[in-house]
């Protein structure tokens, strides 16, 4: 297997993965989706509402939110040792927010949330949570745990994990006449013409919707577009909770720690390891 | 606003205002996306199709919240 990174920018990557298989490509990418753990506001108390949301609503804007993450400091609720349903400094760290409205229409964001671990902290200070009215007032206590994707959306920490085939696209050069129409009908413009010649620029951006060979003239088609399923693309972007470098990480250790789960039963049930 | 993208998740909320501000000050919407990096249509919809009808029922709200709570 092989990894060549194409681009790597602010939270997003994109690789290719070589000598591998979509079966591959597949079990990392729905680990990031719904495994790799991150940090989302899961309880909260209000102590004073008096604004035009009710409590619920309120809460869920408030969950969505993506926040920093420190999985070094902090662990699965499941998995803390302490048990407890409000959890512990393990396993939550705690917001405040007290605003309200004194002089005319108030905002609030997403930067009002006063966290008492430095560590944690919403990845955008201007999200906006509602506004209040002159005299409304807004007052509560939130919790903030680790979760993963499958419970709950707000703890999925991307929102672009996907990849795709490399193609291959093949001019026949005996039957081309360069009349450029495929160079025309190419929604992306990965093909040119280069001394009467067409030549393709950029394979990697090709989408494989077939139009370049639909639009030859020749009967049949002088383009050949296939594809390899051993030559993957991987584009992912994180929602900024986690590095996109760290979740496609965190989703190799987890795909590990399964595979030695399985190789470690296995060998107690057949009672030989090889 | 949404704080997240319905379809893909991604974070949009914290660039309404600036999309708002900007397309009321005469921008053309697509370019000011473009320029917020906001690529996937999807997310490009949300803000698009968005319309803050909170500051309507604040409006409403109003006549209930005068002096005291
Ligand atoms: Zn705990
Ligand atoms: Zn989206």
């Amino acid at each position: 297997m092989e990894v060549k990174v194409l681009e790597a920018e602010g939270n997003s990557v994109r690789f290719i993965l070589s000598q591998s298989s979509p079966a591959f490509a597949n079990a990392l990418r729905r680990i990031m989706i719904s495994e790799v753990p991150c940090m989302a506001i899961e309880d909260v108390f209000f102590y004073e509402n008096t604004s035009t949301l009710d409590d619920e609503t309120i809460a869920h804007r408030l969950g969505l939110i993506p926040l920093t993450t420190d999985l070094d400091s902090y662990v699965l609720p499941e998995e803390c040792e302490c048990k407890s349903e409000m959890g512990c400094s393990r396993c939550r760290a705690t917001a405040t927010l007290e605003v309200e409205a004194l002089d005319g229409r108030k905002t609030v964001y997403s930067g009002d949330l006063k966290f008492d671990d430095p560590h944690i902290r919403p990845v955008s200070d201007k999200i906006p949570i509602i506004k209040l009215e002159v005299n409304q007032k807004l007052k509560f206590e939130a919790y903030a745990k680790l979760g993963t994707g499958k419970k709950h959306a707000k703890w999925q920490p991307v929102a672009v994990a996907a990849y795709k085939y490399m193609p291959n696209i093949r001019i026949n050069l005996k039957k081309c006449d360069a009349c450029r129409v495929c160079v025309d009908a190419c929604p992306k413009n990965i093909l040119q013409v280069e001394k009467d010649v067409i030549v393709v620029v950029d394979p990697v951006s090709c989408t494989l919707c077939y139009e370049c060979v639909k639009a030859c003239p020749q009967d049949p088609s002088a383009v050949d577009v296939s594809w390899d399923d051993t030559t993957l693309i991987f584009n992912l972007e994180s929602v900024g909770g986690l590095s996109a470098k760290q979740v496609l990480f965190k989703a190799t250790e987890i795909l590990k720690k399964k595979a030695e789960e399985v190789t470690k039963k296995l060998a107690v049930k057949g009672g030989k390891q090889t | 606003m949404p704080v997240r993208c319905f379809t893909c998740g991604g974070l949009i909320g914290d660039k309404w205002e600036e999309f708002r501000s900007r397309v009321d000050g005469g921008e053309d919407a697509g370019k000011v996306l473009d320029s917020l990096g906001v690529t996937r249509y999807c997310c490009r919809r949300m803000l698009l199709s968005h319309l803050d009808i909170l500051d309507e029922i604040l409006e409403f709200s109003k006549k209930f919240t005068k002096g005291s709570r």
